[in-house]
Protein backbone atom coordinates (compact mmCIF):
# COMPACT_ATOMS: atom_id res chain seq x y z
CA UNK A 1 0.00 0.00 0.00
CA UNK A 2 2.86 2.46 0.63
CA UNK A 3 4.59 2.30 -2.13
CA UNK A 4 1.46 3.30 -4.42
CA UNK A 5 1.90 6.69 -6.65
CA UNK A 6 -0.58 9.39 -6.14
CA UNK A 7 -2.94 8.55 -9.11
CA UNK A 8 -3.98 11.22 -11.75
CA UNK A 9 -6.78 13.55 -10.77
CA UNK A 10 -10.09 12.00 -12.32
CA UNK A 11 -11.65 14.23 -15.11
CA UNK A 12 -15.12 15.69 -13.79
CA UNK A 13 -18.20 16.00 -15.60
CA UNK A 14 -21.20 17.30 -14.73
CA UNK A 15 -24.73 16.99 -16.47
CA UNK A 16 -26.84 19.89 -17.01
CA UNK A 17 -30.47 20.08 -18.09
CA UNK A 18 -29.44 23.13 -19.74
CA UNK A 19 -26.05 24.85 -18.93
CA UNK A 20 -27.00 28.21 -20.89
CA UNK A 21 -29.78 28.82 -18.46
CA UNK A 22 -29.76 31.02 -15.79
CA UNK A 23 -31.18 28.97 -12.65
CA UNK A 24 -29.58 28.20 -9.02
CA UNK A 25 -28.70 25.48 -9.93
CA UNK A 26 -26.59 26.00 -12.58
CA UNK A 27 -25.05 28.74 -11.09
CA UNK A 28 -23.88 26.77 -8.40
CA UNK A 29 -22.58 24.07 -11.03
CA UNK A 30 -20.57 26.59 -12.63
CA UNK A 31 -19.29 27.91 -8.92
CA UNK A 32 -17.92 24.43 -8.37
CA UNK A 33 -16.68 24.07 -11.92
CA UNK A 34 -14.56 27.39 -11.25
CA UNK A 35 -13.28 26.09 -7.49
CA UNK A 36 -12.26 22.51 -9.04
CA UNK A 37 -10.62 23.60 -12.28
CA UNK A 38 -8.82 26.43 -9.67
CA UNK A 39 -7.57 23.80 -7.88
CA UNK A 40 -6.11 21.51 -10.67
CA UNK A 41 -8.68 19.38 -11.69
CA UNK A 42 -9.93 18.42 -15.10
CA UNK A 43 -13.72 19.40 -15.41
CA UNK A 44 -16.61 19.10 -17.65
CA UNK A 45 -19.46 21.01 -17.82
CA UNK A 46 -21.91 18.52 -19.97
CA UNK A 47 -25.04 19.94 -21.18
CA UNK A 48 -28.37 17.91 -21.91
CA UNK A 49 -29.96 20.47 -24.48
CA UNK A 50 -28.51 23.77 -25.88
CA UNK A 51 -31.04 26.65 -26.07
CA UNK A 52 -28.67 29.84 -26.45
CA UNK A 53 -25.25 31.04 -27.70
CA UNK A 54 -23.74 31.70 -24.66
CA UNK A 55 -23.06 31.11 -20.59
CA UNK A 56 -24.91 33.30 -18.53
CA UNK A 57 -22.51 32.92 -15.65
CA UNK A 58 -19.17 33.41 -14.97
CA UNK A 59 -17.62 30.19 -15.84
CA UNK A 60 -13.39 29.44 -16.29
CA UNK A 61 -12.11 29.09 -19.45
CA UNK A 62 -10.44 25.93 -18.03
CA UNK A 63 -13.52 24.74 -17.62
CA UNK A 64 -14.55 22.38 -21.28
CA UNK A 65 -18.27 22.92 -22.35
CA UNK A 66 -20.14 20.07 -24.30
CA UNK A 67 -23.56 19.46 -25.79
CA UNK A 68 -25.29 16.45 -26.12
CA UNK A 69 -27.85 17.94 -27.74
CA UNK A 70 -27.97 21.16 -30.01
CA UNK A 71 -31.27 22.85 -29.66
CA UNK A 72 -30.34 26.75 -31.06
CA UNK A 73 -32.17 27.11 -34.69
CA UNK A 74 -29.97 26.70 -37.42
CA UNK A 75 -27.83 24.26 -35.12
CA UNK A 76 -28.89 21.14 -37.26
CA UNK A 77 -28.77 20.72 -41.19
CA UNK A 78 -30.90 18.09 -42.67
CA UNK A 79 -29.12 15.64 -44.58
CA UNK A 80 -29.52 14.63 -47.50
CA UNK A 81 -29.66 11.23 -49.31
CA UNK A 82 -32.15 8.61 -48.63
CA UNK A 83 -30.98 7.01 -45.82
CA UNK A 84 -30.19 10.48 -44.21
CA UNK A 85 -33.25 12.03 -45.17
CA UNK A 86 -35.49 8.60 -43.24
CA UNK A 87 -33.32 9.30 -40.64
CA UNK A 88 -34.00 13.05 -39.93
CA UNK A 89 -37.61 11.88 -40.43
CA UNK A 90 -36.93 9.14 -37.57
CA UNK A 91 -35.38 12.46 -35.77
CA UNK A 92 -38.72 14.63 -36.12
CA UNK A 93 -41.20 11.48 -34.69
CA UNK A 94 -38.87 10.91 -31.92
CA UNK A 95 -38.51 14.95 -31.14
CA UNK A 96 -42.56 14.42 -30.66
CA UNK A 97 -42.22 11.38 -28.48
CA UNK A 98 -42.34 10.97 -24.81
CA UNK A 99 -39.51 10.13 -22.81
CA UNK A 100 -39.47 6.54 -21.64
CA UNK A 101 -37.11 6.46 -18.33
CA UNK A 102 -38.32 10.06 -16.93
CA UNK A 103 -42.07 9.96 -14.76
CA UNK A 104 -44.23 12.89 -15.58
CA UNK A 105 -44.13 14.42 -11.89
CA UNK A 106 -40.49 15.72 -12.91
CA UNK A 107 -40.62 19.11 -12.48
CA UNK A 108 -38.78 19.30 -16.20
CA UNK A 109 -40.37 16.48 -17.63
CA UNK A 110 -41.53 18.27 -20.40
CA UNK A 111 -37.97 19.48 -21.33
CA UNK A 112 -37.37 15.86 -22.55
CA UNK A 113 -38.56 13.73 -25.33
CA UNK A 114 -37.28 10.60 -26.83
CA UNK A 115 -34.66 12.00 -28.65
CA UNK A 116 -33.13 13.90 -25.86
CA UNK A 117 -33.40 11.01 -24.08
CA UNK A 118 -31.85 8.46 -26.62
CA UNK A 119 -28.96 11.03 -27.39
CA UNK A 120 -28.00 11.08 -23.60
CA UNK A 121 -28.28 7.62 -23.62
CA UNK A 122 -26.05 7.28 -26.01
CA UNK A 123 -23.85 9.58 -24.27
CA UNK A 124 -23.52 8.02 -20.64
CA UNK A 125 -22.72 4.51 -22.12
CA UNK A 126 -19.93 5.98 -23.79
CA UNK A 127 -18.18 7.20 -20.54
CA UNK A 128 -15.69 4.65 -19.18
CA UNK A 129 -13.89 6.41 -16.66
CA UNK A 130 -13.59 9.20 -14.17
CA UNK A 131 -16.44 10.93 -12.73
CA UNK A 132 -20.06 11.98 -13.76
CA UNK A 133 -22.56 13.93 -11.45
CA UNK A 134 -25.55 14.14 -12.60
CA UNK A 135 -27.88 17.36 -11.37
CA UNK A 136 -31.48 16.38 -11.00
CA UNK A 137 -33.64 13.64 -10.94
CA UNK A 138 -34.35 12.90 -14.76
CA UNK A 139 -31.08 13.05 -15.63
CA UNK A 140 -29.95 10.73 -12.55
CA UNK A 141 -32.79 8.17 -13.47
CA UNK A 142 -30.91 8.27 -16.83
CA UNK A 143 -27.29 8.00 -15.14
CA UNK A 144 -28.60 4.95 -12.71
CA UNK A 145 -29.74 3.22 -16.17
CA UNK A 146 -27.20 3.67 -18.40
CA UNK A 147 -24.02 4.92 -17.21
CA UNK A 148 -22.87 1.29 -16.88
CA UNK A 149 -19.80 1.74 -18.71
CA UNK A 150 -17.39 2.24 -15.76
CA UNK A 151 -17.99 5.95 -15.00
CA UNK A 152 -18.18 6.46 -11.23
CA UNK A 153 -21.55 8.15 -10.83
CA UNK A 154 -22.98 10.48 -8.57
CA UNK A 155 -26.45 11.96 -7.83
CA UNK A 156 -27.00 16.00 -6.75
CA UNK A 157 -30.35 16.39 -5.32
CA UNK A 158 -31.05 19.99 -4.84
CA UNK A 159 -34.76 19.50 -3.52
CA UNK A 160 -36.36 17.93 -0.13
CA UNK A 161 -37.75 14.29 -0.46
CA UNK A 162 -41.47 15.46 0.03
CA UNK A 163 -41.63 17.92 -2.48
CA UNK A 164 -41.30 15.53 -5.33
CA UNK A 165 -43.98 13.80 -6.96
CA UNK A 166 -44.97 10.35 -6.08
CA UNK A 167 -43.98 8.85 -9.12
CA UNK A 168 -40.50 10.52 -8.78
CA UNK A 169 -40.08 9.33 -5.59
CA UNK A 170 -40.65 6.31 -6.63
CA UNK A 171 -37.95 6.42 -8.93
CA UNK A 172 -35.65 7.48 -6.87
CA UNK A 173 -35.97 4.60 -4.49
CA UNK A 174 -36.02 2.09 -7.31
CA UNK A 175 -32.69 3.69 -9.26
CA UNK A 176 -30.50 5.86 -6.45
CA UNK A 177 -29.10 3.14 -5.07
CA UNK A 178 -27.00 2.28 -8.07
CA UNK A 179 -25.20 5.62 -7.05
CA UNK A 180 -21.10 5.73 -5.63
CA UNK A 181 -22.62 8.69 -3.92
CA UNK A 182 -25.70 10.70 -3.56
CA UNK A 183 -25.46 13.96 -2.47
CA UNK A 184 -27.84 16.05 -0.82
CA UNK A 185 -27.41 20.29 0.63
CA UNK A 186 -28.92 20.13 4.03
CA UNK A 187 -28.88 17.84 7.25
CA UNK A 188 -32.78 17.19 7.30
CA UNK A 189 -32.63 15.94 3.25
CA UNK A 190 -29.32 13.70 4.17
CA UNK A 191 -31.93 11.97 6.83
CA UNK A 192 -34.91 11.90 4.63
CA UNK A 193 -32.91 10.15 1.95
CA UNK A 194 -30.69 7.86 3.81
CA UNK A 195 -33.87 6.57 5.70
CA UNK A 196 -35.44 5.65 1.55
CA UNK A 197 -32.44 4.51 0.46
CA UNK A 198 -30.79 2.01 3.60
CA UNK A 199 -27.35 0.94 2.37
CA UNK A 200 -26.90 3.96 -0.34
CA UNK A 201 -24.02 6.38 0.56
CA UNK A 202 -26.21 10.21 1.40
CA UNK A 203 -23.64 12.90 2.39
CA UNK A 204 -24.63 16.51 2.43
CA UNK A 205 -22.33 18.69 0.66
CA UNK A 206 -24.28 22.49 0.59
CA UNK A 207 -24.14 24.97 -2.35
CA UNK A 208 -21.62 27.75 -2.31
CA UNK A 209 -22.34 31.57 -2.59
CA UNK A 210 -20.40 33.18 -4.74
CA UNK A 211 -18.08 35.29 -2.64
CA UNK A 212 -17.79 36.19 1.20
CA UNK A 213 -16.12 39.08 0.36
CA UNK A 214 -19.19 40.90 0.40
CA UNK A 215 -19.83 44.77 2.04
CA UNK A 216 -21.20 44.44 5.30
CA UNK A 217 -24.85 46.10 5.73
CA UNK A 218 -25.54 48.77 7.97
CA UNK A 219 -27.79 47.79 11.21
CA UNK A 220 -29.12 51.54 11.57
CA UNK A 221 -30.58 50.85 8.06
CA UNK A 222 -34.48 50.85 8.17
CA UNK A 223 -34.86 48.56 5.09
CA UNK A 224 -35.95 44.83 5.44
CA UNK A 225 -35.21 42.72 2.29
CA UNK A 226 -36.62 39.97 0.45
CA UNK A 227 -36.19 38.43 -3.14
CA UNK A 228 -37.10 35.31 -4.87
CA UNK A 229 -39.31 34.65 -8.00
CA UNK A 230 -42.67 36.37 -7.51
CA UNK A 231 -44.20 32.86 -7.12
CA UNK A 232 -46.56 30.76 -4.24
CA UNK A 233 -43.60 29.11 -3.27
CA UNK A 234 -41.94 32.40 -1.94
CA UNK A 235 -44.60 33.11 0.27
CA UNK A 236 -44.66 36.99 -0.18
CA UNK A 237 -48.43 36.31 -0.20
CA UNK A 238 -47.90 36.14 3.66
CA UNK A 239 -44.91 38.66 3.64
CA UNK A 240 -47.40 41.55 2.72
CA UNK A 241 -50.06 41.21 5.05
CA UNK A 242 -47.01 40.18 7.79
CA UNK A 243 -46.10 43.40 7.43
CA UNK A 244 -49.89 45.55 6.97
CA UNK A 245 -49.64 44.43 11.05
CA UNK A 246 -46.33 46.00 11.46
CA UNK A 247 -46.67 49.88 9.70
CA UNK A 248 -48.67 51.61 11.55
CA UNK A 249 -45.76 50.84 14.72
CA UNK A 250 -42.91 51.44 12.02
CA UNK A 251 -44.23 53.82 9.78
CA UNK A 252 -40.55 54.69 9.01
CA UNK A 253 -39.43 51.50 7.74
CA UNK A 254 -40.10 49.89 4.42
CA UNK A 255 -39.77 46.36 2.75
CA UNK A 256 -38.21 45.58 -0.82
CA UNK A 257 -38.94 42.61 -2.50
CA UNK A 258 -36.85 41.64 -5.61
CA UNK A 259 -37.52 39.31 -8.27
CA UNK A 260 -40.14 39.39 -10.92
CA UNK A 261 -42.64 36.29 -11.89
CA UNK A 262 -46.14 35.50 -12.60
CA UNK A 263 -47.71 36.55 -9.23
CA UNK A 264 -46.37 40.56 -9.86
CA UNK A 265 -50.41 41.86 -10.13
CA UNK A 266 -52.09 39.51 -7.54
CA UNK A 267 -48.98 40.79 -5.07
CA UNK A 268 -49.30 44.42 -6.20
CA UNK A 269 -53.71 44.19 -5.26
CA UNK A 270 -52.59 42.45 -2.19
CA UNK A 271 -50.43 45.64 -1.47
CA UNK A 272 -53.25 48.19 -2.62
CA UNK A 273 -55.62 46.23 0.01
CA UNK A 274 -53.60 46.34 2.59
CA UNK A 275 -52.81 50.51 1.60
CA UNK A 276 -49.02 49.14 1.53
CA UNK A 277 -48.13 51.27 -1.28
CA UNK A 278 -45.90 53.62 0.64
CA UNK A 279 -44.18 50.45 2.44
CA UNK A 280 -43.77 47.57 0.53
CA UNK A 281 -41.86 48.04 -2.74
CA UNK A 282 -41.66 45.14 -5.69
CA UNK A 283 -38.20 46.29 -7.19
CA UNK A 284 -38.41 44.35 -9.92
CA UNK A 285 -35.22 42.04 -10.96
CA UNK A 286 -31.79 43.80 -10.06
CA UNK A 287 -28.58 42.35 -11.63
CA UNK A 288 -26.98 44.15 -8.56
CA UNK A 289 -28.49 41.98 -5.52
CA UNK A 290 -25.43 42.24 -4.07
CA UNK A 291 -25.43 46.03 -3.82
CA UNK A 292 -29.29 46.40 -2.63
CA UNK A 293 -28.87 43.41 0.03
CA UNK A 294 -26.30 46.05 1.45
CA UNK A 295 -28.50 48.75 2.04
CA UNK A 296 -31.13 46.49 4.24
CA UNK A 297 -30.85 45.87 7.86
CA UNK A 298 -32.29 42.35 8.07
CA UNK A 299 -33.41 39.29 5.63
CA UNK A 300 -36.90 37.75 5.51
CA UNK A 301 -37.42 34.24 3.76
CA UNK A 302 -41.45 33.81 3.92
CA UNK A 303 -41.09 30.46 1.48
CA UNK A 304 -43.21 27.45 2.35
CA UNK A 305 -40.60 25.24 1.08
CA UNK A 306 -36.97 25.32 -0.38
CA UNK A 307 -33.63 23.48 -0.92
CA UNK A 308 -31.38 25.72 0.17
CA UNK A 309 -32.17 29.24 0.07
CA UNK A 310 -28.73 30.40 -1.62
CA UNK A 311 -29.72 33.98 -1.23
CA UNK A 312 -30.64 33.84 2.20
CA UNK A 313 -27.03 32.70 3.19
CA UNK A 314 -25.81 35.60 0.29
CA UNK A 315 -27.85 38.19 2.72
CA UNK A 316 -26.23 36.71 5.38
CA UNK A 317 -22.66 37.14 4.37
CA UNK A 318 -23.76 41.04 4.05
CA UNK A 319 -24.06 41.05 7.78
CA UNK A 320 -27.96 40.64 7.49
CA UNK A 321 -29.96 38.87 10.11
CA UNK A 322 -32.18 37.11 8.58
CA UNK A 323 -36.37 36.40 10.11
CA UNK A 324 -37.72 32.83 8.61
CA UNK A 325 -40.36 30.68 8.30
CA UNK A 326 -38.86 27.04 9.61
CA UNK A 327 -40.33 25.72 5.89
CA UNK A 328 -38.57 22.45 4.51
CA UNK A 329 -35.65 22.27 4.19
CA UNK A 330 -33.05 24.75 4.47
CA UNK A 331 -33.65 27.64 7.23
CA UNK A 332 -33.30 25.63 10.25
CA UNK A 333 -29.99 23.97 8.57
CA UNK A 334 -28.40 27.30 8.04
CA UNK A 335 -29.59 29.43 10.94
CA UNK A 336 -29.53 28.71 14.47
CA UNK A 337 -32.62 30.84 16.09
CA UNK A 338 -31.91 33.63 18.48
CA UNK A 339 -27.92 33.53 17.18
CA UNK A 340 -28.04 34.54 13.84
CA UNK A 341 -31.88 34.90 12.95
CA UNK A 342 -35.44 33.89 13.85
CA UNK A 343 -36.73 31.19 12.96
CA UNK A 344 -40.76 31.03 13.42
CA UNK A 345 -43.89 28.49 12.56
CA UNK A 346 -44.07 28.10 8.55
CA UNK A 347 -47.13 29.42 6.57
CA UNK A 348 -47.72 31.91 10.04
CA UNK A 349 -47.71 35.30 8.84
CA UNK A 350 -48.57 36.60 12.58
CA UNK A 351 -45.29 34.76 14.02
CA UNK A 352 -43.36 36.63 11.54
CA UNK A 353 -44.71 39.64 12.03
CA UNK A 354 -43.70 39.30 15.58
CA UNK A 355 -40.39 38.41 14.82
CA UNK A 356 -39.86 41.17 12.50
CA UNK A 357 -40.82 43.75 15.19
CA UNK A 358 -38.37 42.20 17.62
CA UNK A 359 -35.97 42.96 15.13
CA UNK A 360 -37.11 46.65 13.74
CA UNK A 361 -37.13 46.93 17.16
CA UNK A 362 -34.03 46.64 18.36
CA UNK A 363 -30.80 48.15 16.21
CA UNK A 364 -28.33 46.66 18.82
CA UNK A 365 -29.68 42.73 18.19
CA UNK A 366 -29.88 43.63 14.34
CA UNK A 367 -26.11 44.61 14.63
CA UNK A 368 -25.40 41.48 17.18
CA UNK A 369 -27.03 39.15 14.65
CA UNK A 370 -25.38 40.68 11.82
CA UNK A 371 -22.12 39.39 13.07
CA UNK A 372 -23.21 36.12 14.07
CA UNK A 373 -24.84 35.52 10.10
CA UNK A 374 -21.37 36.52 8.44
CA UNK A 375 -19.75 33.48 11.09
CA UNK A 376 -22.42 31.09 9.66
CA UNK A 377 -22.44 32.36 5.63
CA UNK A 378 -18.34 31.63 5.90
CA UNK A 379 -19.08 27.72 5.92
CA UNK A 380 -21.15 28.08 3.18
CA UNK A 381 -18.14 29.95 1.20
CA UNK A 382 -16.48 28.37 -2.21
CA UNK A 383 -13.26 27.51 -0.30
CA UNK A 384 -15.08 25.27 2.43
CA UNK A 385 -17.57 23.86 0.01
CA UNK A 386 -14.88 22.74 -2.85
CA UNK A 387 -13.02 21.03 -0.02
CA UNK A 388 -15.62 18.65 0.24
CA UNK A 389 -16.14 17.77 -3.30
CA UNK A 390 -12.71 17.20 -3.30
CA UNK A 391 -12.33 14.50 -1.33
CA UNK A 392 -15.58 13.02 -2.23
CA UNK A 393 -13.96 12.73 -5.40
CA UNK A 394 -10.84 11.49 -4.67
CA UNK A 395 -11.98 9.13 -2.24
CA UNK A 396 -14.55 7.58 -4.82
CA UNK A 397 -11.61 7.50 -8.09
CA UNK A 398 -9.20 5.67 -5.19
CA UNK A 399 -11.98 3.41 -4.17
CA UNK A 400 -12.51 2.15 -7.61
CA UNK A 401 -9.34 1.65 -8.55
CA UNK A 402 -7.24 1.36 -5.02
CA UNK A 403 -10.19 -1.64 -4.67
CA UNK A 404 -7.65 -3.63 -7.01
CA UNK A 405 -4.66 -2.96 -5.45
CA UNK A 406 -5.93 -3.57 -2.16
CA UNK A 407 -7.17 -6.28 -3.27
CA UNK A 408 -3.57 -7.26 -4.56
CA UNK A 409 -1.86 -6.26 -1.34
CA UNK A 410 -4.45 -8.19 0.68
CA UNK A 411 -3.61 -11.49 -1.40
CA UNK A 412 -0.15 -10.91 -0.85
CA UNK A 413 0.16 -10.80 2.96
CA UNK A 414 -2.02 -13.92 3.53
CA UNK A 415 0.64 -15.85 0.83
CA UNK B 1 -31.27 67.09 -9.44
CA UNK B 2 -30.24 65.87 -5.84
CA UNK B 3 -29.59 69.67 -4.88
CA UNK B 4 -31.97 71.30 -6.76
CA UNK B 5 -34.77 72.65 -5.13
CA UNK B 6 -37.75 70.68 -5.25
CA UNK B 7 -40.91 68.74 -3.17
CA UNK B 8 -39.50 65.84 -1.94
CA UNK B 9 -42.21 63.09 -1.70
CA UNK B 10 -42.19 60.75 0.84
CA UNK B 11 -45.78 59.80 0.82
CA UNK B 12 -48.49 59.50 -1.64
CA UNK B 13 -52.52 58.10 -0.17
CA UNK B 14 -55.36 57.51 -3.06
CA UNK B 15 -57.93 56.76 -0.78
CA UNK B 16 -61.15 57.54 0.29
CA UNK B 17 -61.51 59.56 -3.15
CA UNK B 18 -58.57 61.89 -2.08
CA UNK B 19 -55.16 61.59 -3.13
CA UNK B 20 -53.28 62.91 -0.12
CA UNK B 21 -49.40 64.05 -0.18
CA UNK B 22 -46.75 64.12 2.09
CA UNK B 23 -42.89 65.54 1.81
CA UNK B 24 -40.45 67.69 2.48
CA UNK B 25 -39.41 71.23 1.18
CA UNK B 26 -35.84 70.66 -0.33
CA UNK B 27 -33.19 73.65 -1.25
CA UNK B 28 -35.64 76.03 -0.25
CA UNK B 29 -36.39 77.62 3.06
CA UNK B 30 -40.30 76.56 3.86
CA UNK B 31 -41.42 79.90 5.99
CA UNK B 32 -44.65 81.58 4.53
CA UNK B 33 -47.53 80.11 2.70
CA UNK B 34 -47.66 77.31 0.94
CA UNK B 35 -49.99 75.72 -1.57
CA UNK B 36 -50.36 72.66 -3.59
CA UNK B 37 -50.90 73.71 -7.41
CA UNK B 38 -51.89 71.10 -10.18
CA UNK B 39 -51.33 72.55 -13.69
CA UNK B 40 -52.95 70.36 -16.61
CA UNK B 41 -50.43 69.23 -18.86
CA UNK B 42 -52.54 69.82 -22.19
CA UNK B 43 -53.99 73.23 -20.88
CA UNK B 44 -51.22 75.11 -19.11
CA UNK B 45 -53.90 77.98 -18.26
CA UNK B 46 -55.74 75.68 -16.20
CA UNK B 47 -54.78 75.08 -12.36
CA UNK B 48 -56.18 73.51 -9.53
CA UNK B 49 -54.51 74.87 -6.21
CA UNK B 50 -55.04 73.42 -2.17
CA UNK B 51 -53.83 74.73 0.96
CA UNK B 52 -50.62 72.58 2.25
CA UNK B 53 -49.90 72.18 6.00
CA UNK B 54 -46.16 73.17 6.70
CA UNK B 55 -44.50 72.04 9.49
CA UNK B 56 -40.48 73.04 9.41
CA UNK B 57 -39.88 71.66 6.37
CA UNK B 58 -42.28 68.79 6.29
CA UNK B 59 -45.47 69.57 4.51
CA UNK B 60 -49.18 67.54 3.27
CA UNK B 61 -51.67 68.75 1.39
CA UNK B 62 -54.87 66.58 -0.33
CA UNK B 63 -57.11 67.23 -2.79
CA UNK B 64 -60.29 65.74 -4.37
CA UNK B 65 -60.47 63.24 -7.00
CA UNK B 66 -63.76 64.58 -8.44
CA UNK B 67 -61.89 68.08 -8.65
CA UNK B 68 -60.01 66.54 -11.82
CA UNK B 69 -63.45 66.05 -13.99
CA UNK B 70 -63.84 68.28 -17.10
CA UNK B 71 -65.75 68.15 -19.75
CA UNK B 72 -62.97 69.08 -22.75
CA UNK B 73 -60.63 66.11 -21.74
CA UNK B 74 -58.59 63.83 -24.33
CA UNK B 75 -59.14 59.67 -23.36
CA UNK B 76 -55.70 60.68 -21.25
CA UNK B 77 -54.99 64.00 -19.32
CA UNK B 78 -51.96 64.68 -16.75
CA UNK B 79 -51.75 66.57 -14.26
CA UNK B 80 -48.63 67.87 -12.76
CA UNK B 81 -48.23 68.74 -9.30
CA UNK B 82 -46.25 71.33 -7.64
CA UNK B 83 -45.64 73.14 -4.47
CA UNK B 84 -45.34 77.02 -4.31
CA UNK B 85 -45.19 79.95 -1.98
CA UNK B 86 -46.71 82.84 -4.18
CA UNK B 87 -42.67 83.34 -5.63
CA UNK B 88 -41.05 79.98 -6.62
CA UNK B 89 -42.81 76.97 -7.88
CA UNK B 90 -40.94 73.92 -6.97
CA UNK B 91 -42.06 70.56 -8.26
CA UNK B 92 -43.28 67.55 -7.10
CA UNK B 93 -41.10 64.66 -7.19
CA UNK B 94 -38.41 61.74 -5.26
CA UNK B 95 -35.39 62.35 -5.95
CA UNK B 96 -33.57 62.03 -2.86
CA UNK B 97 -33.58 58.36 -2.10
CA UNK B 98 -31.29 55.33 -3.88
CA UNK B 99 -34.10 53.88 -6.17
CA UNK B 100 -34.20 53.67 -9.92
CA UNK B 101 -36.79 53.18 -12.07
CA UNK B 102 -39.55 54.67 -9.83
CA UNK B 103 -42.24 54.89 -12.27
CA UNK B 104 -42.25 50.81 -11.98
CA UNK B 105 -41.88 50.38 -9.03
CA UNK B 106 -43.38 53.33 -6.82
CA UNK B 107 -47.25 51.98 -7.98
CA UNK B 108 -50.02 53.46 -6.83
CA UNK B 109 -53.79 52.44 -6.44
CA UNK B 110 -56.47 53.88 -9.00
CA UNK B 111 -59.51 55.88 -7.88
CA UNK B 112 -62.64 56.06 -10.16
CA UNK B 113 -65.25 58.69 -10.25
CA UNK B 114 -67.99 58.36 -12.88
CA UNK B 115 -66.36 57.72 -15.46
CA UNK B 116 -62.95 58.85 -14.70
CA UNK B 117 -60.23 57.03 -13.34
CA UNK B 118 -57.26 58.42 -11.55
CA UNK B 119 -53.34 57.38 -10.41
CA UNK B 120 -50.83 59.05 -9.29
CA UNK B 121 -47.42 58.19 -11.08
CA UNK B 122 -44.04 58.91 -11.35
CA UNK B 123 -42.50 60.22 -14.71
CA UNK B 124 -39.48 58.46 -16.11
CA UNK B 125 -37.57 61.80 -14.52
CA UNK B 126 -38.82 60.91 -11.30
CA UNK B 127 -41.86 63.68 -10.60
CA UNK B 128 -44.80 63.09 -9.61
CA UNK B 129 -48.26 63.96 -11.67
CA UNK B 130 -51.56 62.62 -12.06
CA UNK B 131 -53.00 60.27 -14.89
CA UNK B 132 -56.70 61.00 -15.56
CA UNK B 133 -58.40 58.82 -17.94
CA UNK B 134 -61.95 58.29 -19.04
CA UNK B 135 -64.02 55.51 -19.98
CA UNK B 136 -61.23 53.09 -19.69
CA UNK B 137 -58.50 52.06 -16.58
CA UNK B 138 -55.87 54.35 -15.71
Amino acid sequence: MTDRQPRPLPHVRYLLLHAYGRGGTIRTVMNQANSLVAAGWSVEIVTAVRRRDDIQFPLDDRVKVSTVVDMREGAYTPPSGLVARWRDRKRGDLLEAPARYIPKGEFGYRYFNRYVEDRLIAYMRSLTSGILVTTRPALNFLSAEHATGGVVRIAQEHMNLGTHKRDVQQRIQETYPRFATVAVLTERDRDEYAELLPGTRVIRIPNAVHSLDQVPADPTSKIAVAAGRLFPQKGFDMLIPAWAKLVETYPDWQLRIYGSGEKKSELRNLIEEHHLYNHVFLMGHTDRLDDELAKASFYVLSSRFEGLPMVMIEAMSHALPVVSFDCPTGPSDVLTHGVDGLLVAPEDPDALADAMAKLMADEVLRADMGVAAVLTAASYGPDAVHHRWESLFTSLHEQRHGATAAAVATKGTHA
Amino acid sequence: MRGKPHAEITEVWPRDGHIRLVGRIHGHPADGVWRLVLTRRARAGRRLSYAAEVKGDRFESALPVADLAAADYAPVEEWDIHLTDGEVELRAGKHLDDVRGKKKIFVYPEQRIGNLSVRPYYTIKDNLSLECRTGGTA
